[in-house]
């Protein structure tokens, strides 16, 4: 580091452009006011991230949803006794599908750190707020018939660490 | 924490540290005005929050949050931005009081260093944080703060050799 010894004291030489008096004044106001919403915009938006875990449930839901369908669609079709299929209740599962689970990938294609926030219950603890958007794919197979479902839906998830200053 | 905070304090504070902030903040802003507005809101939430301004690690770290949230809050104002910045038009406010040549040239040259140097250099020469601290603002381990701005070093010298 002493090679740069010189270049740095002529750094420190360089002069950050001053502040100025419009700014001083503007935040002479802004600390006058009282502040009805000390942490809007800054903490972690609660109800934002609520709506992204209610996303991501009704994802799922859609999911189940669309594999319980795709299973009763391909499984064997009562032919002549529409009742059958309540008569016979087996598990579910590959027992009456003849579904078989083959793939389950998770692709993280972006992950943002969004950088340190104040956590929404105790105003006082830092955390280090960091986003994940994946894509979630599940497939099942049916081995006898070469049939195969896939599901595949996007997700979002906020993950807070706990950090510290030392 | 200081509790006992008073209107004078954060003039005396603002007025030692708002230069650095405001050449901070203009990493992520090419405009004089924007960079002024983050600071505002940064040290206003700050200030409320009476954190101890020897905790100015935190602080820089509130006006990267503000930034990252401006900018995520103005999606079509940054992409616009960045597209100025590709058409070379960065950074078209001067940064520097700058008083002879030489120092002209330098400033030039610290405004072409790549962001990611050019935060840790500011954040290092200008408001003399540690890499310690340089390395929790920007979620970095503090070998690569230290590598960084080894780099930027490097690059600023070899910049300037023509010219000594």
């Amino acid at each position: 580091m002493n090679d740069f010894s010189e270049l740095e004291t002529e750094l420190r030489e360089l002069q950050p452009a001053p502040v100025s008096d419009e700014l001083f004044a503007r935040l002479e106001c802004a600390l006058a006011q009282s502040d009805p919403t000390p942490t809007a915009g800054f903490l972690p938006r609660t109800a934002q991230r609520r709506n992204i875990w209610w996303s991501l449930g009704l994802g799922l839901t859609a999911a189940s949803a669309l594999v319980f369908i795709g299973l009763t669609f391909f499984a064997e079709p009562p032919r002549t006794q529409p009742a059958v299929v309540q008569k016979t209740p087996a598990p579910f599962g590959p027992g009456t599908s003849g579904f078989l689970p083959s793939a389950l990938t998770q692709v993280v294609y972006r992950q943002r750190d969004e950088g340190l926030v104040f956590s929404p219950n105790q105003s006082e603890r830092l955390l280090r707020r960091v986003r994940y958007q994946t894509r979630e794919t599940m497939q099942w197979r049916n081995p006898q018939t070469g049939a195969s479902l896939r599901v595949s839906y996007p997700a979002e998830q906020v993950v807070l660490t706990p950090v510290s200053f030392q | 924490m200081e509790s006992t905070l008073t209107d004078e304090d954060w003039k005396t504070c603002f007025a030692q540290l708002g230069p650095a902030l405001l050449l901070f903040a203009r990493r992520w802003t090419n405009s004089r005005a924007d960079a002024e507005d983050i600071v505002q809101d940064a040290f206003v939430r700050f200030w409320r929050r009476q954190h101890s301004i020897e905790n100015r690690a935190l602080l820089y770290a509130t006006v990267r949050s503000t930034a990252l949230d401006r900018l995520r809050s103005d999606q079509r104002r940054a992409r616009r931005e960045a597209a100025v910045a590709l058409d070379g038009a960065k950074h078209w406010e001067p940064q520097f009081t700058t008083l002879d040549e030489g120092q002209q040239m330098l400033a030039a040259a610290v405004e072409r260093l790549p962001d990611e140097q050019q935060e840790v250099v500011v954040l290092k020469i200008w408001n003399d944080l540690t890499f310690a601290e340089i390395a929790q603002i920007l979620a970095i381990s503090p070998n690569t703060a230290a590598s960084r701005y080894r780099y930027a070093l490097s690059a600023l010298k070899k910049a300037m050799q023509p010219y000594e």
